[in-house]
């Protein structure tokens, strides 16, 4: 069954129909919240929060790009997560290194020496840390764009700003990202360093 | 220096804007032959370019974080009702309206509140009830001798059965006994002018006081009735037109009161004050009677149609002013919790 025809069941009430797409947008789900808000506790409710409310609003979507509708609906359920620990600080329990991504072999690529992974995986703390300095607009433009490759245009509609906003915003992010990797120069493994 | 600063940051600001734009291909076609034109000539230029490329690629490589499970719907989400708004949502426009509503409330308050000091402090005697003028003006009076009042002062009326009959249609419960002689309460005035002059002077100056408190009558506004003319005044300061008849006070208190209209209230106060010997000073009757005899003319028009005494003092003692600030004040009160309750919601 093609999208448009699991998007129509959906809205007839089909939870199979709908699940059919959540088993489909998972995975970019999960990873833009959890780019944005830096936990994997919280990504996951914001992720199951997103899907909930876009099956119950579904009714509601009149065509166009479903990615950008889930996306839209993801991001404002990220904005809500980072409004609330502003108002309630937390200490997520990556901070404690529990859940790193280290401890899970699955990850390791097959064709991935194990010195190589961890460079990575530092690597990944390092912007995944970078990120997290930035202003939660600019942080949101970034994810979207630099990580989940969507257009300026599909970003405008997910955040509800203009083109220009975008573009400003996304420009920001990009340079204040640059800066702090170049701070963290030293820390970075050297194929990573920026010059 | 501080300028300079701005100026640069703004200048990396714009730099990094173009830079940015160049990598997704967003810039039209003249901007992007511009821009590499001068990369092709500035090195540092060329150089930030390629770290921006290399922050870019190194977000869009990151490995992508497995998800911790998967995160389908169970089927009873279709019969689940849709959330409604959660109180937080709700207070989130609650608490500032709230807020507004409690600001303008009180605002109110104070004005009324302002507005009642003002006025009771500077007419606070003016526009006191009857029952309290006229114990200021009794309070000296009484303390001649009550012959004397009844002789020289006293405003004797013969009510013409007119009157009468008009006074015990208009208030039938008002006493029995028609009263001997019923002053409207336009001669409170007088009837302070008059104590003031008794206080001051010896009994045998009182009927030239009289003569004298005629004179002042006319100077204010003239009403139909309860006005002495000189005529009168010089014949006894008899009152032309008694329109207020009083509750039955006792009668020995209407023979000293005789001279003002009298009511329940004025008629347990009198006795008391004259117990008491308290009363006021001829200096602050002086002060408030040309003040009164102006004010209270008009008033006494308007209630002359035979609302009794008794019932103005009534109003006036229960005045709107205090409902007000009372009301306000509650109002104002009640706000204020609710919107501490409201934020307090919101914050949650």
């Amino acid at each position: 069954m093609d999208e448009t025809a699991l998007i129509f069941a959906a809205q007839q009430g089909k939870v199979d129909a709908f699940n059919e797409l959540v088993l489909a947008y998972q995975d970019q789900v999960y990873n833009l919240a959890y780019r944005i808000v830096g936990d994997p506790a919280s990504a996951a409710d914001a992720t199951q929060e997103a899907f909930i409310s876009a099956f119950q609003n579904i009714a509601r979507f009149r065509g166009g790009s479903f990615k950008s509708y889930l996306m839209r609906i993801a991001t404002n359920g990220c904005y809500d997560e980072l409004r609330r620990r502003k108002r309630r600080p937390t200490t997520s329990f990556e901070d404690f290194g529990e859940l790193d991504e280290e401890a899970n072999p699955a990850l390791i690529n097959g064709s991935e020496r194990p010195e190589e992974y961890a460079e990575r995986q530092e690597m990944a703390h390092v912007i995944q840390a970078g990120i997290e300095t930035l202003p939660p607009d600019q942080r949101i433009t970034l994810v979207l764009s630099d990580v989940q490759g969507l257009s300026y245009q599909e970003i405008a509609e997910a955040t509800d700003v203009s083109l220009g906003t975008v573009k400003s915003r996304l420009a920001r992010a990009r340079g204040k990202l640059r800066d702090y990797l170049r701070s963290q120069g030293e820390l970075l493994p050297a194929r990573y360093r920026l010059e | 220096m501080g300028r300079l600063f701005t100026r640069q940051a703004r200048g990396r600001k714009q730099r990094d804007e173009l830079l940015s734009a160049y990598l997704d291909g967003q810039l039209s076609t003249g901007e992007r032959a511009r821009l590499e034109a001068r990369l092709a000539t500035d090195s540092a230029l060329e150089a930030e370019l390629e770290a921006l490329r290399h922050t870019v690629a190194l977000v869009h490589d990151l490995p992508p974080t497995p998800i911790p499970r998967n995160f389908i719907l169970p089927q009873t989400i279709a019969a689940r009702p849709r959330p409604m708004p959660s109180k937080g949502h709700r207070s989130a426009w609650a608490a500032p309206l709230l807020t507004a509503a409690t600001a303008v409330v009180s605002l109110l308050f104070v004005v009324v509140l302002a507005g009642d000091l003002l006025l009771s402090g500077t007419g606070r005697v003016a526009f006191a009830p009857a029952g309290e003028r006229m114990m200021e003006a009794e309070a000296p009076q009484a303390a001649l001798a009550p012959s004397q009042v009844s002789e020289e002062v006293t405003v004797e009326v013969e009510v013409e059965a007119e009157v009468k009959a008009e006074t015990e249609e208009v208030i039938p419960a008002a006493t029995p006994l028609p009263m001997p002689m019923e002053a409207p309460p336009e001669a409170i005035p007088e009837a302070t002018a008059e104590a003031e002059h008794y206080a001051a002077r010896t009994p045998e100056d009182v009927e030239t006081t009289v003569a004298e408190e005629a004179a002042i009558a006319p100077t204010a506004p003239a009403t139909p009735e309860g006005t002495l003319s000189p005529d009168q005044a010089m014949g006894g300061g008899q009152i032309e037109e008694p329109t207020v008849p009083a509750p039955t006070p006792s009668p020995s208190v209407a023979e000293e009161a005789a001279a003002t209209p009298t009511s329940p209230a004025t008629a347990t106060a009198v006795p008391e004050r004259n117990v008491g010997g308290i009363g006021p000073t001829p200096s602050e009757v002086a002060e408030v009677a040309p003040w009164a005899i102006g004010e209270e003319e008009p008033k006494a028009a308007e209630s002359g149609r035979g609302a009794p005494e008794g019932e103005v003092v009534g109003v006036a003692a229960i005045s709107p002013w205090r409902v007000l600030e009372a009301i306000l004040g509650l109002v104002t009160l009640g706000l204020v919790l609710v919107t501490v309750w409201a934020w307090r919601v919101r914050r949650r």
